[in-house]
């Protein structure tokens, strides 16, 4: 059985002409196994390919299926954006991962931990995929634009905490000195990193009614400031005199 | 006898402490480009070196105080593990501090970022001289190093803020 088992793991690992699928089957069926190649090293370049390739195919499908909300142009640009938000927060993050365990004296690896945090981002954008028939089932029935939001972020809720419980399982396993605030800073700049870059990239739902879809929105201040501009907002503290009204046609 | 000693990082520590040189600078950059002054580029390193070493001989002096002194070499050898910690950990958060800072037009998130950039380093410095030197073998080493700690990051971070403030206003 186990013979079996190494056989289906080292197949997928093979530089044949499909790697990815087999990786990726794996992935759903035995996470277990690829975490032990990534700390074992084996066949680390083919897994992060295999899993660059995953996240930015399914999050396509994912920024396309939250983009035919609106429909027209709308579902090419959410397609394009949701890809990149992901796999750049992973780039801009993942070191930090690597940088502050080996700080605390973790035996970190760079190109591992790459690979780790890639590994556990594409399975969450599996399970997003999964989800896809949900975010069109949505559309098809007319829900109402802030309940299809909310219902998009229970979505990505729930894949973020699965791809985080990957990450938690291969980092404990380590058991290295000062784990867990590695783990703990990755996840805040994650956080912080993801949530500026997917403001930056907004919009991806549009409502149906909206005239026209931009790429991206003009630079302005932060998700952050647009958070303190609220509370303020909230508290009766206004920055500017009035809502911007429409352009008179 | 010869005692080999385990290796502090999974970096070679020369390559540790240029990071440890190197990642003041950096921070200060991201913050000069939002000033448009070179001083922080050549202040952050002062700071961080400065103030180290200035209250370095405290820490050494205190301890040694309170029965807990390692041998001068020892004490020499943590401060330097310390300080490549501290360059590695801002080697792995400046990149997300620069994109934090220039995504947005907003002057207060780079003084955040930066900020948050190198006190989550600088914290994590502290965590490994603690380690490195064993404290928390003794109550009155906590208490000194506690001390010691909150004075020498209440120093820098009033150094650090006051060059910040003063470059995004």
């Amino acid at each position: 059985m186990n013979a079996a088992i190494e056989a289906t793991t080292d197949a997928a690992f093979e530089p044949s002409a499909r790697p990815s699928l087999g990786v990726i089957d794996l992935l759903l069926r035995d996470r277990a196994a690829i975490l032990a190649r990534i700390r074992a090293g084996t066949g680390v370049p083919a897994l992060l390919r295999a899993m660059i390739g995953t996240i930015a195919v399914t999050m396509a499908i994912v920024g396309a299926a939250l983009g035919s909300y609106r429909g027209g142009v709308q579902i090419v640009f959410a397609a394009i954006k949701l890809p990149l938000v992901l796999l750049g927060t992973a780039a801009l993050s993942a070191p930090a991962l690597s940088a502050i365990g080996a700080a605390l004296g973790r035996r970190s690896r760079l190109r591992a931990d790459i690979t780790l945090v890639m590994t556990a981002l594409a399975f969450g954008s599996l399970l997003l995929v999964a989800c896809t028939p949900l975010i069109m089932l949505g559309r098809e029935m007319d829900l109402e634009y802030h309940r299809m939001i909310l219902a998009t972020v229970a979505m990505f809720s729930i894949a973020g905490v699965a791809a985080l419980r990957v990450i938690w399982r291969a980092v404990a396993l380590e058991a290295a000195p000062g784990w867990r605030t590695a783990l703990a800073g990755m996840c805040a700049v994650f956080a912080l990193v993801g949530g500026q870059l997917s403001w930056a990239l907004r919009p991806y739902l549009v409502r149906p009614r909206a005239p026209e879809a931009p790429f991206v929105r003009a630079v302005e201040g932060s998700l952050f400031d647009s958070i303190s501009d609220e509370l303020d907002s909230a508290r009766g503290i206004y920055t500017r005199d009035s809502a911007p009204l429409p352009e008179a046609r | 006898m010869t005692v080999a000693l385990e290796a502090p990082f999974p970096v070679p520590s020369r390559l540790a402490m240029t990071m440890a040189a190197l990642g003041p600078i950096a921070i200060g950059g991201v913050l000069a480009m939002r000033g448009g002054t070179l001083t922080p580029i050549v202040a952050a390193p002062a700071i961080v070196f400065g103030v180290v070493a200035a209250t370095a001989p405290a820490l050494y002096i205190a301890t040694a105080a309170a029965g807990h002194a390692p041998r001068l070499a020892d004490a020499a050898r943590a401060f330097g593990v310390a300080l490549g910690a501290f360059g590695i950990a801002l080697a792995g958060l400046i990149l997300p501090a620069a994109f934090l800072a220039m995504s947005s037009v907003s002057a207060t998130t780079t003084l955040v970022a930066t900020t948050a950039g190198l006190a989550a380093a600088g914290y994590l410095g502290l965590r490994r001289l603690a380690r490195e030197l064993d404290i928390g073998a003794t109550v009155v080493s906590v208490l000194v190093f506690v001390t010691w700690s909150a004075a020498t990051a209440g120093i820098a971070g009033r150094l650090w803020w006051d060059l910040a403030a003063e470059v995004v206003s």
